[in-house]
């Protein structure tokens, strides 16, 4: 067990950073467009200049990357292709096992979160959720075709209101479309997003990694559908580095993928029930998982896209924010770390953003939602906005074209 | 490269407990049962804090992790908190960690206990110590290995 979690570090982990960073040269266009840099003094050129020329020891020393976003603006605008983000991941493995530095002391709500997960990767844990949220006449199962993947979203109910119906929404539109009964797992693991990304502890990630795997095949599914940005990445991107067949095995989508294939594929329509004579603006939040850090012939920003343009017609009237898609805000807040006052300058830019376009925010991560309605009770201005999850959106809008229907007008 | 914690388990075993003490009521009850010389079991470290109301369900959390078997949190009795309404916040916190947290962690529910201990109360804290310390004893180690 402990052999073959050092075999699976070694596909996500590069002793020399140097490696990574060969093809810089020195540009400085992501020290331009790094969203942190707005709000504090930080420079990712300085950093990757500093490391390539063999100051590597003091930047881990001065711990300055324990405040990156991890956004991947700064990819998205690299003329080289450098992976910024992932520099950040392995320094800070780094910086905890090998410079001794410890951030549990910056980590937002005293790293509740990233502990229950850590808890979560040891082999003598079996979690018992709650499983209050189902909403009725929904049929689950522990084994089955279609798997729906909740994530962190009951833990998240000890601080934060209203999330269930994240949960809620989604499963019932899931339970509307599939005819088989939906797998919940009772005991489902964390993806092990925030520690991969925030806390530099890879091991751990591995460890939650096999036991997610161990558990997925053990139910025989063949399709994960999920509703948070940060575990479809996960499971697109990051499971598959270690486990090369992952994305073979099973065919992980996220619920604005699987809306749209259906959708296209005439099994459901959209409609509104209580449609005003007077048009709602709302508009859509991409978070940064959903956008930049998808692989380049993953067109999930333009799908949802397509399927807001549908919502014209139902007393609806998409705008979009100043910065959009690929150039979108980031929500201040990545893998619970560092919730200050430079985090909250970020998010109010954003919401401001959001307020000159519309009444209704949509997003599909749950934690920007989290960060961003967090703010709402500190700032009158920006109370009045409604920020929705995109399965809570569209929950009331979803109809079925019954092909049963058809079939018994034949007979 | 950190080394693995190897646990060596004895027969018998000594569970490891963590118990967090306010400093007005139930530190006090701590040491009027040492003072009195009542006998209890010796598997304990209290951690003392000004109120129970101190106690973050983010240390529990952490106790956990860090393995320990049982965790104990004490404070005054209600209406007796020396901050007024300290204790009260401890137990509005207690309960959703209790029923959000532990249990949905798989974790069993007896292993986590808030208790209200006045500093006159020398037995009780020594009789509580003991029963908690049994109950820990017939779960087992939270640590399978």
């Amino acid at each position: 067990m402990y052999n073959d979690t050092l075999d699976y570090l070694e596909k996500i982990y590069e002793p020399d950073l140097r490696n990574l960073l060969k093809r810089c040269y020195q540009c400085g266009r992501c020290s331009g467009v790094c969203q942190l840099s707005k709000v504090q003094k930080y420079a990712p050129s300085k950093i990757i200049e500093l490391i390539l020329e063999g100051f590597e020891d003091r930047v881990l020393e001065s711990g300055e990357l324990w405040d990156c976003l991890t956004c991947n603006q700064c990819l998205k605008d690299c003329p080289e292709d450098i992976n910024f983000a992932d520099i950040v991941r392995i320094a800070r493995y780094k910086m905890r096992h090998f410079a001794n530095q410890n951030p549990d002391e910056i980590v937002a709500h005293k790293g509740i979160y990233t502990t229950i997960s850590e808890i979560m990767s040891r082999p003598y844990i079996t979690p018992e959720r709650s499983l209050d949220w189902v909403p009725k006449g929904c049929k689950i199962s522990d084994k089955g075709n279609v798997l729906y993947y909740v994530g962190c979203l009951p833990f998240f109910n000890y601080e934060f209101e209203n999330l269930d119906s994240i949960a809620t929404s989604t499963l019932k539109i899931l339970c509307q479309i599939e005819k088989e009964p939906i797998v919940v797992f009772k005991e489902e693991n964390c993806c092990g997003h925030d520690i991969y990304w925030g806390q530099g502890k890879l091991k751990t990630f591995i460890k939650l990694a096999m036991k997610n795997m161990e558990m997925f095949e053990k139910a025989g599914i063949s399709k994960i559908v999920t509703a948070c940005a940060e575990c479809y990445r996960t499971f697109k991107v990051d499971y598959p580095n270690i486990f090369e067949d992952f994305n073979d095995k099973f065919d992980v989508k996220h619920v604005i993928e699987y809306i749209y294939e259906k959708w296209k594929e005439n099994l459901i329509q959209f409609h509104n029930p209580n449609k005003k004579s007077e048009k709602i603006p709302f508009t859509y939040h991409d978070p940064c998982r959903l956008s930049r850090f998808l692989p380049k012939d993953n067109n999930i920003m333009e799908k949802v896209r397509e399927i807001f343009k549908e919502f014209k017609d139902l007393g609806y009237d998409f705008n979009e924010m100043e910065h959009n898609q690929k150039n979108a805000l980031c929500c201040g807040v990545s893998s619970w770390m560092n919730c200050n006052e430079k985090s909250k300058a970020l998010r109010y830019k954003r919401m401001l953003e959001a307020k000159s376009a519309g009444d209704i925010m949509v997003t599909s991560c749950p934690k920007c939602r989290i960060h961003l309605s967090c703010l709402q009770d500190d700032f009158e201005d920006i109370a009045s906005i409604e920020i929705l999850d995109f399965s809570e959106f569209l929950i009331n809008h979803i109809k079925l074209i019954k092909p049963d229907i058809k079939g018994e007008e034949k007979k | 490269m950190p080394k693995a914690k190897t646990k060596v388990i004895r027969k018998d075993f000594t569970p490891e407990i963590l118990v967090f003490c306010c400093n007005w009521c139930s530190y006090a009850g701590a040491d009027l049962a040492g003072v009195s010389r009542f006998q209890y079991p010796p598997n304990m470290r209290i951690i003392r804090v000004m109120c129970s109301g101190r106690v973050d369900p983010a240390f529990v959390i952490k106790a956990l992790k860090e393995g320990a078997d049982g965790i104990l949190i004490t404070g005054c009795h209600i209406g007796d908190c020396h901050y007024i309404s300290g204790n009260e916040y401890a137990q509005e916190r207690f309960g959703r960690l209790h029923e959000i947290i532990i249990k949905q962690l798989g974790i069993n529910e007896k292993r986590v206990r808030l208790e209200w201990v006045s500093a006159s109360e020398g037995k009780r804290f020594a009789d509580l110590i003991t029963e908690f310390t049994n109950q820990i004893k017939e779960l087992g180690p939270l640590k399978v290995l």
